[in-house]
């Protein structure tokens, strides 16, 4: 199993990068939360500390997943699935932390929680990428309906939480793997369209016949309020402006670091989770914007590199996935602290403090490591 | 491998990366969007929400007179003040703070319980007061600094200064008109706030310190102030007049050296007074002159060359102009006259006659040229314009009228102003109250105001000649009481009558205007007493002896030196007095012979061989070596005057009237029609030989 030549192998890009922004997010925390004796409770390292914790647990997992096989057996795979919906039935249970309205969390013991939600990710890209790598003929109807049952069961449960964000985050790289999957694109612009249908019909029927909804009416504010956050100003749009004056503010070289002022005086909540993003660009300018956008460009390309060189179908599906992961994540996030995208709670990838969500992250990344140590090499 | 189609996967991998480039591409153009085009807009939302500012007032500027002498400043005291809503016990706390300030419990208490956002408790509270308002720290009350006004002279050029609001703003005066040099610019102290309004004691501080406000240096001279509003004062009492005033002025370049009005009242307590104490009327109201804008009327005539100085006039007392008969002052007329006779006399109907020699157009021209009918640009708020009737409103009766100072009116300003270009050679100057724009310290000019010319109204040779005319209006005309020991004095007596109720009453308002000394002015001054009650209205009488005091003080105070020791010096009696010899029509030399036999000097005006006029008059009692001022002229008039007579204007006469005038200067009547006269062949003025006729048209009138 362990080889020297999978040192040399290892994609040093991917793997450079991802390091750059995990040190870059741990500056950033510390920069955003130092000053918050509430969440600190006045030890600035606090977070950091918390989030180093996280960081290194996620670093020997992605280390332990890079020199093992990502082809598991199959059992494993019907383990994973159970164990993810177990995982999800608990955080509903009384057992699970409610916070800021959605029940999300796990307590583990001391500081530390879980959020299996951000776990429920990876272990679906995995499940999924199985299930579509096992299928042989993927031309009927009942080939698309197949995977989507696959997704339901954990789906359902996070849109339960609320987790909104995660729901579209499933949404997202489940297409994306149905198209690397090699679906019909057709298919796929039509299952898209009756999703959008049937949301509008429901929307209809609210408005019209004043049937329940399944979202609640907070939520579908907070989603549309960044179209024009000036309507509430000091209420649901308070975030996104906030978010927007912070960034404008840096300017193009930014206040320097630890020079922020949005954040240390409250003008910008969750500065150290959703809106990350903002107090980088506060201190960094649009300079450390860039340099930031860089490194997520530099890890994306190297996702898609990695998924056309897997050797098997099933690396490339789970490549995809996390790719789609990725993508999703970077592009709704810095897409709401531009105020370009609705607000949906969901972190940067490496950059925002939460330790299930770096967790995640680092292993996904040795699996995509693992995928391209184990790549089919092509040879003319 | 199953299923693995790797040219599909390259296709659709290639397509997601298209799509990829393109989000990264719209996110790094908003952040482009946000961080540059957009990035001032933000920065300063974001600088709004977090700082906030504490004005900072600026201390208001110092005004100074022209020595450099303070007349009004401001200083920091602290005053205590109430913020009553937030005042958590008010009847507890009040008890409290009315033992600490020594102030009345319940007038405390219900200040607390105003429903304002802020209340004074105590201005100008003693140290200590302070301190233990401090050291109580009762919620809602706290300790301000506040800049206050202090007008160091009391009423001392009062209604120059004005007066300046609670707020440093100037509501009155110079603190009005230049209140945006005064006031300075106010700082600001910016201190961070949370998201939640706390202070953060150790954020980000920004001091933008205020400007202080500059300060101001008067052309006012506290001393000639001073002196003004003595003599003002004493002026208004003793002739029991409404209300006075006198402006003080350096004719040569326009500054106002003081300028007074009384009744008068401290702007340290403007409140106490009533608003009209505190009225500038000096320069905000308007009135008919009088006699006094006849100045005008020479100054235009002479330089036309309608008149000479030595043109001849009768008087019969009153002069008929188309259907009207204007009087002159004096029942009875001042009979025949020189034109300087008829300034010294102050005869209404030759200078309604110079008037309708000029015609209204060239009348109104020079009016105009002297500065009436518009403000004179002086740098005090609220100035007046005057009133000059339009040229289409002026018709002969009208025309006359003005030319003896009525049916018009003007600001004393406006007139001083007027009698300045006689006294500075002919130039029409724009009065000033402030010299200079300094620094907050007063040490450094940061702008100047100087001379400023506006016209040349007259010439030189005519200022000159009409300085002489007005000197001889005190040496021996009405206004004699003006005179003062040591210097020469030119000046005009007013007294006009005010109109009431569109006719013209009992009251009057007594005037005299001057300058000295004559030969290189000084001052120019112009005193008004409005609604004396005393037995004598006339300006010669009750407003000259006041000029006369301040002009003297102030021509002292200036180190003025007397001209010579002599010169003026008019005495009545004397044991070395000389009694003036009539010089009259002499040759040169012999006029300047006959003075030095007499122990007298001389000093001559004008050219020609011939004296016309002599100042003081020939019979006046003078000290041993006074100078004499000669007037003279081109042509001995000696012998013609002889055999030539002016023929005086008839206008308005009776056959009767006119024959008994003409058959007086040596002339004949050859009347046409009957009536009064309207109109006469040769005119007025012309030199006739003696027993020459004079044809005069009459007209019938319905009132004769």
């Amino acid at each position: 199993m362990w080889e020297r030549k999978y040192f040399k192998n290892i994609d040093y890009y991917l793997l450079g990068s991802v390091l750059l922004l995990v040190l870059i997010g741990l500056v950033m925390i510390y920069s955003a939360t130092r000053n918050n004796q509430a969440l600190t409770g006045g030890e600035p390292f606090m977070l950091v500390k918390k989030q180093l914790v996280a960081v290194i647990i996620g670093v020997l997992g992605m280390i332990l997943i890079m020199f093992s096989d990502y082809r598991l057996p199959d059992l494993m795979y019907q383990i994973i699935y159970g164990f993810n919906l177990f995982l999800l039935l608990i955080v509903l249970s009384p057992l699970g932390l409610e916070i800021k309205g959605a029940k999300s969390w796990l307590n583990v013991g001391g500081p530390f929680s879980l959020q299996p939600s951000e776990f429920a990710k990876l272990m679906m890209i995995l499940t999924l990428a199985k299930h579509l790598a096992g299928k042989e003929e993927i031309d009927s109807f009942w080939d698309l309906w197949s995977p989507f049952f696959h997704i339901m069961p954990p789906l359902i449960l996070i849109l339960i939480q609320p987790d909104l964000g995660t729901t579209l985050v499933f949404f997202f790289f489940f297409f994306i793997m149905l198209y690397i999957a090699g679906y019909n694109g057709r298919f796929l612009l039509g299952l898209i369209l009756t999703g959008v249908i049937i949301l509008t019909l429901i929307f209809l029927s609210h408005y019209y016949f004043g049937t329940p909804l399944p979202f609640k009416e907070y939520q579908i504010r907070r989603m549309t309020i960044f179209l024009n956050p000036e309507s509430d100003p000091t209420g649901s749009g308070w975030n996104v402006r906030q978010a927007i004056i912070t960034v404008g503010s840096g300017r193009f070289s930014g206040k320097g670091l630890f020079q922020g002022t949005q954040g240390r005086l409250g003008f910008l909540p969750e500065n150290h989770t959703d809106f990350i993003f903002a107090i980088l660009c506060e201190e960094w300018g649009f300079l450390g914007g860039f340099v930031l956008l860089s490194l997520y460009f530099t890890m994306i390309w190297r996702c898609l590199v990695i998924t056309q060189h897997s050797k098997d179908k099933y690396g490339t599906l789970v490549a995809a996935g996390i790719m789609a992961m990725f993508i999703f994540h970077i592009l709704e996030n810095i897409g709401m602290n531009l105020g370009i995208m609705p607000i949906t709670g969901i972190p940067l990838p490496f950059v925002s403090y939460g330790g299930s969500s770096i967790i995640t992250n680092l292993l996904a990344v040795g699996f995509l490591e693992n995928i391209w140590i184990r790549r089919q090499k092509l040879i003319f | 491998m199953q299923g693995l189609n790797r040219l599909l996967i390259r296709k659709r991998t290639t397509l997601l990366l298209l799509g990829i480039f393109c989000i990264i591409g719209i996110l790094i153009g908003r952040l482009f969007y946000i961080q540059g085009i957009k990035s001032g807009f933000y920065q300063k939302l974001a600088e709004d929400q977090r700082l906030r500012d504490i004005r900072v007032e600026p201390m208001r500027g110092t005004i100074f007179d022209r020595n450099m002498n303070t007349l009004a400043f401001s200083f920091d005291t602290e005053s205590i003040y109430a913020i009553p809503h937030q005042v958590k016990n008010p009847k507890d706390d009040a008890k409290i703070i009315a033992e600490k300030l020594k102030l009345p419990v319940n007038e405390i208490y219900n200040r607390l319980l105003k429903k304002t956002s802020f209340v004074w408790l105590k201005m100008k509270p003693l140290p200590e007061e302070v301190q233990s308002i401090m050291e109580a720290r009762i919620y809602g009350v706290e300790v301000a600094q506040k800049a206050q006004r202090f007008y160091l002279r009391g009423s001392l050029a009062a209604h120059l200064l004005g007066i300046s609001g609670i707020d440093n703003q100037g509501l009155e005066g110079i603190e009005k008109y230049y209140d945006q040099y005064l006031r300075g610019i106010p700082g600001s102290e910016q201190a961070e706030y949370d998201s939640k309004g706390n202070h953060i004691p150790l954020g980000e501080r920004r001091f933008i310190q205020a400007q202080n406000g500059a300060s101001l240096v008067l052309t006012i001279d506290q001393v000639v102030q001073y002196i003004t509003e003595r003599e003002l004062e004493k002026a208004v009492l003793e002739n029991g007049a409404k209300r006075g005033a006198v402006i003080v002025m350096d004719p040569m370049n326009g500054e106002i050296l003081a300028l007074a009005n009384y009744p008068t009242f401290d702007p340290n307590q403007y409140a106490l007074y009533p608003h009209a104490a505190r009225r500038n009327w000096v320069l905000a109201d308007q009135f008919e002159p009088g006699s006094t804008f006849k100045i005008i009327t020479s100054a235009a005539a002479l330089e036309e060359g309608v008149v000479r100085r030595n043109s001849q006039f009768y008087d019969p007392g009153f002069i008929v102009v188309e259907d009207r008969r204007l009087k002159c002052w004096r029942a009875g007329g001042h009979g025949s006259q020189t034109f300087i006779e008829a300034v010294e006399n102050s005869c209404n109907p030759v200078f309604a006659s110079l008037a309708l020699r000029l015609g209204s157009e060239k009348f109104l021209e020079y009016i105009n040229a002297f500065g009436f009918g518009k403000q004179t640009g002086v740098d005090f708020p609220g100035e007046a314009k005057g009133i000059i009737p339009p040229l289409s409103r002026i018709k002969n009766v009208e025309l006359a009228t003005i030319g003896f100072g009525q049916g018009i009116s003007i600001t004393p300003l406006q007139l001083l102003n007027a009698l300045s270009v006689i006294a500075n050679g002919g130039e029409l100057l724009q009065p000033h109250l402030v010299k200079e724009i300094r620094t907050p310290d007063g040490k450094q000019v940061i702008k100047e105001f100087g001379k400023n010319t506006i016209r040349r109204v007259i010439s030189k040779q005519t200022a000159e000649e009409l300085s002489l005319i007005l000197q001889s209006v005190v040496e021996n005309g009405s206004g004699n009481r003006a005179r003062i020991e040591g210097y020469s004095v030119a000046g005009k007596t007013g007294t006009a009558q005010k109109p009431q109720g569109g006719v013209y009453g009992q009251e009057r308002i007594a005037s005299f205007i001057g300058f000295a000394p004559v030969e290189k002015p000084r001052i120019a001054a112009i005193i008004i007493l409005d609604e004396p009650q005393s037995p004598v209205k006339y300006g010669g009488v009750i407003a000259a002896p006041f000029f006369s005091t301040i002009a003297r003080d102030t021509l002292k105070y200036l180190g003025v030196k007397p001209e010579s020791k002599e010169e003026g010096n008019v005495q009545i009696s004397g044991e070395n007095s000389i009694i003036v010899p009539n010089l009259l029509h002499l040759p040169r030399d012999e006029a300047v012979t006959t003075l030095s036999r007499v122990n007298l000097t001389y000093r001559g005006l004008g050219s020609g061989g011939y004296v016309i006029a002599q100042s003081p008059k020939a019979g006046v009692m003078v000290k041993p070596k006074t100078t004499i001022l000669l007037y003279y002229d081109e042509e001995s008039r000696y012998g013609k005057e002889l055999s030539t007579v002016v023929v005086p204007d008839l206008t308005g006469l009776s056959v009767l009237e006119a024959r008994n005038v003409l058959t007086k200067v040596g002339l004949q009547l050859t009347p046409s029609g009957a009536g009064i006269a309207f109109k006469q062949i040769p005119t007025p003025g012309t030199r006739l030989t003696l027993g020459a006729t004079v044809t005069v048209y009459f007209v019938a009138t319905g009132y004769n």
